[in-house]
């Protein structure tokens, strides 16, 4: 579904991808974990065409979108969650959907709004109530609702459990299984490695900029790198360098 | 027989998943692996500057003399706690007594363990089988992995190691035994042990044989599966990264399906280090793609084979290799005792310097090297070193003897009657057939 070659991206002089090279196929969940500055935002913004690479190929669906606009991205089903909501504060839950679905026009966000507000009760219950004004996870829920608006194919997920209480982390991992279950192919960036591990079907692991392990999410989980990196689980001795 | 996701890929999509899985290998051993990263930094590139098979082509490659030289844990990459199985091969013949060990983290022993999964599911072994496996567990590690493969897939396993091949053609008799894997010299002297003991195959329940890790000459193949009645399939595996496991015969019997997934071919010339053209015959050079604890880039295998990229008639795409009857180092094996003809130059020049040519001519049975003659060409009939004719053969015969502990003929020769030289350095191959012994 989706297919990343040799991708490069620079802040000036900053290297911060260095040529990666990842997939997603159709109906998995691929989780990206890596600390901060490894580039993982950097990637999904790439991805959805807000920053242009400096080297390298995107194919969705295999079609080329890395010099695409990011607009003709969302259309083509590449469609972002991203980071810390990105929601419009002082417009009111439904009127933040409703431009979530902008670039199909007017009929399809009609047509659609009830079966968002379908899964998503909280917000069903306060159409009206201001975005700004909603709990932490409401507004992460608000931010996931207005994506699906856009039909994705490909959902792109940034930090989902930024911010969050462990229980309205559990609650917004469930909405995305669920999605997941209908059938949206879904990339999520977390630095909450294990929450995003446990959902995942597979990862990889990002480290300065360099893929440097891959592999069944389940395995990972194990995976020495993977607790010493986010369990802090350290060497006893010297020599095991 | 199903085919699984990975085995039924585009070759397209199996270049694509090397090269992500390879940005990974070369990632790990530059950050975790001392002489890897040297190996780069002179080169003055990063590993990110690897980004197809051709710039591959641009690393050295790695030699068994590299692993021999970083002995133990220079070529690890992860640390040794995170290390759950050594493999140390450190056999006086086979490597010219230089030890090497090579670390499998848990994943590399699972994965190590689906692959042999992999070949018992293409040859259709199940959970119904009963898989008996007799390999000599500490002349060959991997025997493990038949064992565990097979306990995975469900099947009954009767892991009967050592024990004689009478004791063997028991335990299949009163099991049922459907799977057998072993060596192919063993499957032979089971085979003699069936006729002197008057078995009739009739009485096996065999359904397939598997036979590893030396390679499988035709010759063998048929005496064995007519005297096993079952068919017998080959498989292929390197010391140094995975053995068995990493490809192997599927029913059509066109080659070797080598695990893609896994490990990154490319063949060679084995002088030049060139890639030779697709479908011609080279040294198999290999790079891990997944494993973890020793990762290795541009493994010299010094196997001679074909890889075969066309779809198999059994629906795999994966690419196979011919069966490997040759290898870069000129190495023969007489009876299971290997030398180089180069060692037996150096030996003859040294006894007698006036030598002008000889020939090692190798009589194989069943496909095997079974007996070695020597034939010597001298301008000079006089002066020989030592005294007589006589006992100028003599001397060389006996001192070939303690060499190799092997019963060597010898005899003089003349430039009409001197046989060619075949692809082996000074060496003419003879099958004896049909006078083998049964």
């Amino acid at each position: 579904m989706l297919q990343v070659k040799s991708l490069s991206a620079r802040y000036g002089p900053i290297q911060v991808l260095r040529r990666i090279t990842l997939h997603v196929d159709p109906g998995e969940i691929v989780a990206f974990i890596g600390a901060n500055g490894a580039g993982k935002s950097t990637l999904l913004r790439t991805l959805s065409g807000l920053h242009r690479p400096s080297e390298g190929e995107i194919l969705f669906e295999g079609e080329p979108i890395h010099r695409s606009q990011p607009d003709r991205i969302v259309r083509l089903g590449l469609v972002q969650v991203p980071e810390a909501r990105q929601l419009f504060p002082n417009m009111t839950v439904r009127e933040n959907i409703e431009l979530g679905g902008y670039v199909h026009g007017r009929k399809h966000v009609e047509a659609q709004l009830a079966s968002i507000f379908d899964l998503f009760p909280p917000l069903a219950a306060r159409p009206g109530q201001k975005a700004g004004s909603l709990s932490g996870g409401e507004q992460q829920m608000l931010s996931i609702a207005r994506a699906l608006m856009a039909r994705p194919r490909l959902l792109v997920l940034d930090e989902p459990s930024m911010g969050l209480a462990p229980l309205v982390v559990e609650e917004i991992y469930r909405t995305i299984e669920a999605l997941h279950d209908q059938g949206t192919t879904v990339l999520l960036v977390e630095q909450n490695a294990m929450g995003a591990l446990a959902m995942a079907q597979r990862a990889y692991v990002l480290e300065s900029g360099r893929i440097v392990l891959s592999g069944d999410a389940a395995e990972l989980m194990d995976h020495d790198d993977v607790q010493r990196a986010y369990l802090g689980k350290e060497y006893r001795h010297k020599w095991e360098r | 027989m199903p085919v699984g996701p990975v085995e039924s890929l585009s070759r397209e999509e199996i270049r694509l998943l090397q090269m992500e899985r390879l940005q990974v290998t070369l990632n790990r051993a530059f950050l975790n692996v001392d002489f890897y990263r040297k190996r780069l930094d002179e080169l003055d590139l990063l590993p990110e500057d690897i980004r197809t098979l051709e710039d591959l082509r641009r690393l050295p490659f790695t030699t068994r003399q590299d692993l021999a030289e970083h002995y133990p844990y220079g070529l690890f990459a992860v640390p040794l706690k995170s290390i759950v199985r050594l493999k140390i091969t450190n056999s006086v013949l086979r490597d010219r007594g230089q030890p090497i060990v090579v670390g499998f983290t848990r994943h590399d022993v699972g994965m190590w363990q689906s692959l042999m999964k992999r070949l018992y599911e293409q040859l259709g072994v199940m959970d119904r089988d009963i898989v008996q496996v007799a390999f000599n567990f500490s002349l060959f590690p991997g025997a493990f992995t038949f064992n565990h493969a097979a306990e995975a897939i469900g099947a009954t396993l009767a892991p009967s190691a050592t024990i004689s091949a009478r004791l063997q053609l028991q335990i299949m008799q009163d099991f049922r035994s459907t799977v057998l894997a072993t060596t192919g010299a063993f499957a032979l002297h089971i085979v003699e042990t069936m006729e002197t003991e008057l078995i009739d195959p009739h009485r096996l329940h065999l359904r397939l044989v598997l036979l590893g890790p030396d390679p499988l000459p035709a010759a063998t193949r048929n005496r064995l599966e007519d005297g096993l009645g079952a068919p017998v399939y080959g498989l292929y595996g390197v010391n140094e990264m995975v053995e068995p496991g990493m490809a192997g015969e599927c029913p059509e019997k066109a080659g070797m399906h080598l695990a893609e997934d896994q490990f990154l071919a490319e063949i060679v010339h084995p002088v030049t280090g060139q890639p030779v053209a697709p479908g011609h015959e080279g040294e198999l050079v290999l790079t891990t793609l997944t494993a973890e604890g020793y990762p290795l880039i541009r493994y010299r295998t010094g196997d001679v084979t074909v890889l075969q990229e066309a779809r198999c008639g059994c629906g795999r795409t994966l690419a196979r290799l011919s069966p490997i009857h040759r290898r870069t180092d000129n190495r023969l094996s007489i009876r299971g005792i290997p030398f180089y003809p180069e060692e037996i130059e150096n030996l003859l020049r040294e006894l007698d310097p006036v030598l002008d040519d000889f020939r090692l001519v190798i009589t194989t049975c069943h496909g095997i090297g079974d007996q070695l003659e020597l034939l010597l060409l001298r301008e000079s009939t006089r002066d020989f070193p030592g005294g007589s004719r006589s006992q100028y053969l003599e001397a060389i015969r006996s001192h070939l003897r303690r060499v190799l502990g092997l019963g060597v003929r010898v005899s003089l020769t003349d430039r009409e009657r001197m046989p060619g030289e075949g692809l082996i350095y000074k060496t003419v191959f003879r099958s004896a057939e049909p006078f083998c012994p049964a």
